[in-house]
């Protein structure tokens, strides 16, 4: 309990608490680890708020995130500037929505802006030959690429205006009982 | 486009030509206009308000400039504020639009992936619009960008110097919004806390009120403001969010961006993969990969609050509408809860309880700081009410802090509970290697292990320590050997039933007393009760989550790709998950699998062949006296596997195929009954042919003992009423069945007969042929013909009353439409009423003389018209009525 209160005031780790699906003990673990990033950056007192940035070569360097292919858009989507540099409240949102505990549709939310690479909202072609290209490390031909994508537009596009909406996305991920599971980062 | 252009050109020629020339950038002078400009600043998003009509003629307005003095200048302001929030279609194209002009720059955009977006703003002229701002906002990013690395203050003399002394009307600006924004501040909610209703994004009436000014923008100017540029300028959501955490270290590309995206989110658009490819290389040189994503990924956290299509949860309405994209600039993260949505949010919360309202909280896609506002603001209103309206009631506020101790306690709890779960660790493990679906049968044995732990818990408290407590001395002998049979040294300890007493337990004379015979019943029952009830829910939570609607699944690509296994982390498995998948891609686009439905009927097949075969060695332990009570037998249990398969496919068809909503639900029954009555002949052949043959040469020439075999007439009998029964069912939906059961009947009585010459035996025991013949007409009438007619009863109902419905629905637009044309033609007559007698007016003045032969025609007019007046606010009415049904 000592050590809490120095890093966290009560107030604090009690809003923590009701915005993350963390316990105060994950909260704490989570802040640790944090920390651990970069040790020399973050101070152990966060009773005043620090406004302190890790920047994403550390986060993308954690265990969690080091071997994932989306590693660099997660870090971009939950970082205040888009910059994948992440503030402590950045990293506790991460860990939140990929958490066992998030709802479908914070997740399906949050994937969505994985996936839409330009950020236009929508899931173009463009942004799905992005993430096959990631997810198959450049395996598959240019062809084979357009042909997949081109696949899963027909696929999942319920209004046919050749990209996907976020409620598509929706849509399809609602068939696919493996997202919860896998959308999923263990701390 | 060239509109555009021109109108920038123009307003540079009204005034602006020193500060162009003086900074000697030929292309810029334009742009640089604009970013003062608080009308042209909002052009990015007025893209939406262009739909309404008069916000280009607005535009188009000389004194464009000034217009900031100009009274009717709020409304036009507000204007594109409503104008996008109602119409968020055109929005999204405007926001769209930025794609084609990255795409342009940006060579690692494929252009054709992009091609609707260009020809849609190619079409619409609204949209030229916007993309010519794009263009231009553009063709000014570079030289900011360029220019100003050599003298990092540039943007800002640029901005502060020159605009003010130019021009009075940017100061002007400045100064209005600081009123507005003390305006805003006084009343950040309270007011509209007290309206009944949180109006949403529907008007700028609605924002008025809460500002209590007519200009609603004036807030967002007002979080632009403290911002040291004191430029009004950063007009979308995107580059607010930009700026909002922007600090001191990054001061540099802050000003970059901030100066270059002055204009509008094109801008920034552009200019973020050069700001950003610089810094990453100045910083980080080892991550080229960055770079190159960074190249469409800078815009990063962009459009928080973008417009999004239909969004159905409820919890996200503020992402819904654009107006969110204007409050939710990141340099006042608190204002995000001052915009109708915030609002709007924050009333739905305050009456939850604190548990939903924690739930709601977590639920929303924000950030932590927005997260964290919303609390504190929600809590505090919660507090407010509580105190202005239970002052005097203690007892409320007791209730309160019992609650608020509940929440607590049970957040102890589960932090407790969360220490004890077990093989964190290894699951992560596990996971990180293997990937969740081998993760999942970890994750079973572990919620089995708990199940256990909890009722062992349960009997070791409550039976065995009072056990422990009486327990007499063991004087058996061990010898180890126990460990494998269980008995011997064992069977007089707490590990059995007989070893406890049926007594009751008590120590002295005064203790309590202990009832063991119902503690040992009770806390068996009880455990088993409540593993009964946490298996039901967890099972129900397992379906809520997986099987929401499992007939719509997708076995499509579009699951593999979505659903990457973020769980897995280690490098070898990644690698290996992405070959796997690479290769499962290019499966799935060479096969496309049309002989997946045949799994079904093979399936069932199995079943058939394979169940009735069980049933019939249950001969050998049976002995039946009587062989047609062996038939019998056997038969009652082939018919409830059949009639369990039947009932099986017909729920499947009626209940799941019929209702998902496809073309023709009947047919692909038909399919189905088609495939499995097929299925059923191939079987059966193969089973005449393959297995009964095989059957004989095993009895004939390797285990002699078991010699010839019997015909197994139920089996082969329920074979056919199963068959039959199909057809029944499927002559509905496909009437050709009885021809395909015709075919498979003549060819299969040649393979039976075959097969039965040459593999088996006579039956070795009498039958009572006739009255077996009864039995199996029976059969075929009771449970195979009435389940049929049953099921035919329940399909042609459906059909029919989907026929009504449709009926009835069609009589409801019929009448809707009759409704419409009843108030289209009184309109008309209104109109033409109208026309006939402006037209007699100009005539009586220019012709007074022909006044007196037209009076009369006038008179007779006149009631018409009067009765036509009366009536039309009548039409009115019932049309404003109907507008607000079809908006219910």
């Amino acid at each position: 309990m000592g050590s809490k209160q120095t890093v966290f005031t009560h107030e604090q780790l009690e809003a923590y608490q009701d915005c993350t699906f963390f316990t105060r003990k994950e909260i704490m673990r989570l802040f640790y680890r944090y920390q651990d990033l970069a040790p020399q950056l973050v101070p152990l007192d966060y009773t005043s708020c620090p406004d302190v940035k890790v920047p994403y070569e550390l986060i993308g360097s954690m265990p969690e995130l080091k071997d994932n292919p989306f590693r660099q858009r997660i870090a971009q989507v939950f970082s205040d500037d888009g910059d994948g540099h992440m503030t402590l409240d950045n990293f506790l949102d991460m860990f939140s929505v990929m958490s066992e505990m998030a709802p479908r549709d914070l997740k399906a939310y949050y994937a969505f802006k994985i996936y839409d690479f330009n950020n236009d909202d929508y899931i173009c072609a463009w942004d799905l030959e992005q993430t096959v290209t990631k997810l198959t490390r450049g395996e598959l031909s240019a062809e084979e690429v357009t042909l997949v994508c081109e696949k899963v537009l027909d696929e999942a596009d319920g209004d046919q205006d050749g990209r996907l909406s976020l409620e598509d996305f929706q849509n399809m991920i609602l068939r696919a009982p493996d997202f919860l599971s896998t959308f999923h980062i263990r701390i | 486009m060239s509109a555009y252009y021109k109108n920038n050109r123009s307003e540079e020629d009204q005034g602006y030509h020193d500060y162009s020339e003086s900074e000697d950038y030929p292309d810029f002078p334009a742009p640089l206009n604009n970013p003062d400009d608080p009308r042209t600043r909002r052009n990015p998003y007025s893209a939406g308000s262009r739909v309404s009509p008069d916000y280009p003629v607005s535009l188009a307005e000389p004194d464009y400039p000034g217009s900031l003095s100009n009274p009717d200048h709020p409304s036009t302001m507000n204007h594109p504020f409503s104008a996008t929030s109602r119409i968020s279609p055109d929005y999204r194209r405007s926001v769209a639009e930025p794609d084609y002009i990255e795409l342009q720059r940006n060579p690692y955009h494929p252009s054709s992936s992009r091609q609707p977006d260009s020809s849609q703003f190619q079409q619409n002229p609204d949209v030229a619009y916007s993309r010519s701002s794009g263009n231009h906002a553009d063709s000014r990013t570079n030289p900011d960008y360029f220019g100003s690395l050599p003298e990092p203050d540039y943007p800002g003399t640029q901005s502060n110097s020159n605009h003010p002394g130019s021009r009075t009307n940017s100061t002007h600006s400045g100064s209005r919004r600081s009123i507005e924004y003390a305006g805003s501040r006084i009343n950040p909610y309270t007011d509209s806390l007290g309206e009944p209703d949180y109006p949403g994004a529907k008007n700028q009436h609605n924002s008025s009120h809460f500002w209590g000014e007519p200009d609603y923008p004036g807030a967002k100017d007002y979080q632009n403001s403290p911002d040291i540029w004191g430029e009004p300028d950063y007009p979308d959501a995107e580059n607010g969010h930009d700026y909002g955490s922007s600090e001191a270290p990054e001061m540099t590309r802050g000003v970059l961006s901030r100066t270059s995206s002055v204009q509008s989110m094109f801008h920034h658009r552009i200019d973020g993969p050069l700001v950003i490819h610089r810094r990453e290389n100045e910083d980080y040189p080892e991550n080229i990969e960055m770079t190159s994503m960074e190249m469409t990924d800078s815009y990063g956290h962009s459009l928080p609050g973008a417009p999004r299509k239909g969004y159905v949860n409820p919890a996200y309405v503020g992402e819904s509408s654009p107006v969110c994209a204007f409050e939710n600039l990141m340099l006042s993260e608190c204002d995000w809860h001052k915009s109708p949505e915030g609002q709007k949010l924050i009333a739905s919360l305050i009456p939850m309880t604190s548990r939903d309202r924690i739930k709601a909280i977590r639920n929303q896609p924000r950030t932590m700081e927005e997260k964290r506002n919303l609390r504190r603001i929600v809590d505090k209103e919660k507090s407010k009410q509580s105190n202005r309206i239970l002052k005097l009631n203690c007892c409320t506020q007791c209730l309160h802090s019992i609650s608020r101790a509940y929440q607590r306690s049970k957040n102890s709890l589960s932090e407790f509970l969360n220490t004890i779960s077990l093989w964190q660790k290894t699951l992560k493990i596990i996971g990180g290697k293997f990937g969740t679906s081998v993760l999942s049968y970890f994750n079973f044995l572990r919620w089995l292990l708990k199940f256990n732990i909890f009722s062992f818990i349960v009997n070791f408290s409550f039976i065995v320590i009072p056990q422990l407590t009486v327990a007499e001395e063991n004087t058996l002998q061990f010898t180890g050997l126990e460990f494998l049979t269980g008995a011997g040294y064992f069977r007089d300890t707490v590990m059995y039933y007989g070893f406890y007493t049926n007594s009751t337990i008590q120590h002295g004379s005064s203790g309590a007393s202990y009832n063991m015979q119902l503690a040992y019943i009770f806390t068996v029952g009880i455990s088993l009760v409540i593993c009964f009830f946490s298996l039901l829910f967890s099972m129900a939570k397992y379906f809520r989550n997986n099987f929401i609607n499992p007939h719509i699944y997708s076995r499509g690509i579009a699951k593999l790709i979505f659903c990457w296994d973020f769980t897995v982390t280690h490098e070898k498995a990644v690698k290996l998950k992405q070959k796997n998948l690479s290769t499962e891609i290019r499966f799935l686009k060479t096969h496309s699998n049309p002989g997946a439905v045949l799994l079904l009927p093979f399936v069932v097949s199995c079943i058939n062949l394979v169940v009735p075969r069980f049933y019939s060695m249950f001969r050998l332990v049976e002995r039946y006296e009587m062989p047609r009570h062996e038939v019998y037998i056997i038969l009652i249990r082939n018919i409830f596997l059949k009639i369990s398969i039947i009932g099986i496919l017909c729920y499947y068809w009626l209940n799941i195929v019929a209702l998902s909503g496809e073309e023709c639900w009947e047919t692909l029954i038909g399919q189905e009954i088609y495939r499995l009555l097929l299925m059923d002949f191939v079987f059966s052949l193969a089973d005449s042919f393959l297995g009964e043959f095989l059957r004989r040469i095993i009895g004939m020439q390797f285990i002699t003992s078991l010699g010839l075999q019997e015909f197994d007439i139920a089996r082969n009998v329920l074979e056919l009423i199963y068959a039959q029964t199909l057809v029944w069912i499927g002559i509905f939906f496909c009437p050709l069945l009885p021809f395909i059961q015709m075919i498979t009947l003549f060819i299969m009585f040649y393979a039976k007969n075959i097969s039965l010459m040459m593999n088996f035996q006579p039956p070795s025991k009498a039958w009572r042929a006739s009255q077996m013949m009864t039995v199996f007409i029976l059969l075929l009438f009771f449970p195979s013909f009435t389940g049929v007619l049953f099921t035919l009863a329940i399909t042609i109902w459906r059909i029919i009353t989907y026929l009504y419905w449709q009926i009835t629905e069609g009589r409801k637009i019929m009448i809707r439409l009759l409704h419409e044309q009843i108030i289209n033609e009184g309109k008309d007559k209104m109109f033409l009423i109208e026309k006939l007698v402006k037209l007699q007016d100009t005539e009586k003045k220019v012709n007074p003389s022909s006044l007196v032969l037209e009076r009369s025609e006038v008179e007779q007019q006149g009631p018409l018209h009067l009765g036509e007046c009366d009536a039309a606010p009548g039409l009115r009415f019932r049309q404003s009525v109907q507008e607000d049904n079809s908006r219910a």
